[in-house]
């Protein structure tokens, strides 16, 4: 079963460096003068995948190669199109995957001894909301969201790594399978929401309200708490939408985008032409207009990656994102303490809601709010993180199976 | 010449994305197969004094009534007395509130408590020793 496992990853390894070569040599001769530059990163990028690949294997005994090869491959479709679009931001997220892809080596080793410390959820709650008020201090706004960190040319997103802190704290908060105080979590919960919301990141603060619910509804087994957080959920939003200015723009150009469209619903209307454009097989790589969609090398990503490879291409990344979530899914079934299991969740469910709010705001299916789509969107924390994470499952799966082998003796 | 490289590319593109979905999808449906497959037989049984074995399952009910997967009539048992079942891989005897209870090397167990090899489950007046099965035993199980 192994070396059949074994053969079927080889395979895609060697489809997916295929993909890689033909698109950047295409990419290559796409602008005039000919340059190679994207295909010089493209070598850098797959440098850094076989390296990965084959370090985790010889480091890790066991370590779970399906979680590296998928996010690799939904890293390099992005690079692809980051490279057709902007061949600046394409240099930089080269650099960040090899940061991104060491990150999710470092803690997928590091994960076993942080569990050992058995450090008590409230310090991680406390980490979460240093992080989240720290750029409210002294951050800077970028697209709307006062959510960045500068350290002298170089920024960083704070809220990305109070993703994986949030997880770690709701984890430890639950793990007795009930809540121990009850106004006590909804305090710390809301207060992490609430943070978010004033730094106006509204996507992030759906995205760990969502998961704190999913969460607390896995660890409890409760239907009547989950209903009770979708009714304040729904609460929140309206009076959201009619204190927030920013939250009504959102809407409106959610419910009609075509009512003021060289204005509030100039956004999403340019990315469903996008979309719309595309059609099944896409226009073809280089061909799409992707530069009349705003933010599209970091929000709107998808929309420019559904017109040049099409609905199929799009059903793919979607499909991928699906195995990536299944696999998270996966690795809590294996685990055996309480802690792991929704630290695995935990983890899941963030990935989960994020993909979700992203490709479903693109598509207008729900109203958009600004979090990247993770390992596709140009943005060096973003990434990073997104590989601890996967490091922090990865842990994980290595846990799971020392229990396994550990009865077996 | 570069418009029709693209349009060429892109349904190789495409197909090769596929290709490798498809790869993935395939050992996703493995892992399900080995998760479905290897459930049934845990590879232990329960060897009674007069040295009948008992295959465990995932989860085998012990006890006097017709249902259990392990029926045994004897008046000091309870007609559902006790149930083993697989957690991970480790396998956890609980007894079902049983009138006489459940002892494990003679001591009484009120919470689940994890099997290891050669213990011994009296429950009753019937002594049972957990054991693993031999090869011969797991290999014609898995041929079922």
């Amino acid at each position: 079963m192994e070396s059949r496992e074994e053969a079927i990853y080889n395979k895609s390894l060697a489809a997916m460096a295929l993909v890689g070569f033909l698109s950047f040599l295409l990419l290559s001769i796409y602008r005039k003068p000919v340059d190679f530059l994207p295909f010089y990163g493209a070598l850098a990028f797959l440098t850094v995948v076989f390296i990965g690949y084959f370090f985790t294997g010889w480091v890790i005994a066991n370590s779970d190669k399906f979680l590296l090869l998928i996010s690799s491959f939904l890293a390099q479709l992005g690079l692809i199109m980051l490279c057709r679009i902007n061949l600046e931001l394409f240099k930089r997220q080269v650099m960040f995957f090899g940061v991104g892809v060491a990150f999710f080596i470092l803690v997928s080793f590091f994960t076993k001894y942080l569990l050992k410390l058995k450090i008590a959820p409230f310090f991680y709650w406390g980490a979460t909301v240093v992080l989240l008020i720290l750029p409210l201090l002294f951050g800077v706004e970028k697209g709307g969201a006062k959510n960045w960190l500068v350290f002298g040319g170089f920024t960083f997103q704070p809220s990305e790594l109070a993703k994986v802190t949030f997880a770690f704290y709701l984890a430890g908060a639950l793990k007795n399978g009930r809540i121990t105080s009850f106004p006590r979590m909804i305090a710390e919960i809301l207060a992490v929401v609430g943070l978010l919301t004033l730094s106006k990141d509204l996507g992030g603060a759906m995205l760990f309200y969502f998961t704190a619910l999913i969460v607390i509804f896995v660890a409890t087994s409760r239907i009547d708490l989950f209903a009770v957080g979708g009714g304040l959920f729904a609460a929140l939003g309206v009076l959201g939408y009619n204190l927030f200015d920013h939250v009504k723009v959102r809407i409106e150009a959610w419910l009609n985008p075509w009512q003021d469209v060289p204005g509030r619903g100039y956004q999403i209307a340019q990315s469903l032409f996008a979309i719309a454009e595309g059609g099944y097989f896409g226009t073809g790589l280089g061909l799409g207009r992707p530069d009349f969609i705003p933010a599209v090398a970091t929000d709107f990503i998808f929309s420019a990656f559904a017109e040049e490879f099409g609905f199929l291409g799009a059903a793919a990344v979607v499909l991928m994102y699906f195995l990536l979530v299944y696999r998270g899914i996966r690795i809590a079934l294996r685990l055996r303490e309480n802690f792991e299991i929704l630290l695995a969740v935990g983890h899941t469910v963030m990935f989960g809601m994020q993909i979700f709010t992203i490709i479903g705001g693109v598509i207008k299916l729900i109203p958009m709010t600004g979090v990247t789509l993770p390992f596709m969107s140009y943005g060096g924390s973003s990434l990073v993180m997104s590989f601890a994470s996967l490091g922090v499952l990865n842990g994980l799966w290595q846990r799971a199976l020392e229990d396994e082998d550990d009865d077996e003796a | 010449m570069y418009e029709l490289l693209a349009q060429v590319l892109k349904f190789l593109l495409i197909g090769l994305i596929y290709y490798f979905l498809y790869n993935f999808l395939k050992l996703m449906v493995l892992d399900l197969y080995e998760e479905r497959r290897s459930p049934d037989e845990t590879g232990y049984c329960l060897r009674c004094e007069d040295g009948r074995e008992f295959p465990i399952r995932r989860v085998t009910t012990i006890g006097r009534a017709k249902d259990s997967d392990i029926v045994i009539d004897d008046p000091y048992l309870s007609s559902k007395h006790a149930m083993i079942y697989r957690r991970g891989r480790r396998l956890i005897i609980q007894d079902l509130k049983s009138t006489n209870g459940t002892y494990i090397n003679g001591r009484r167990i009120k919470k689940p408590v994890a099997l290891k090899e050669k213990d011994v489950i009296t429950m009753g007046s019937r002594k049972f020793t957990f054991l693993r099965r031999e090869d011969r035993g797991v290999e014609r199980g898995s041929d079922l």
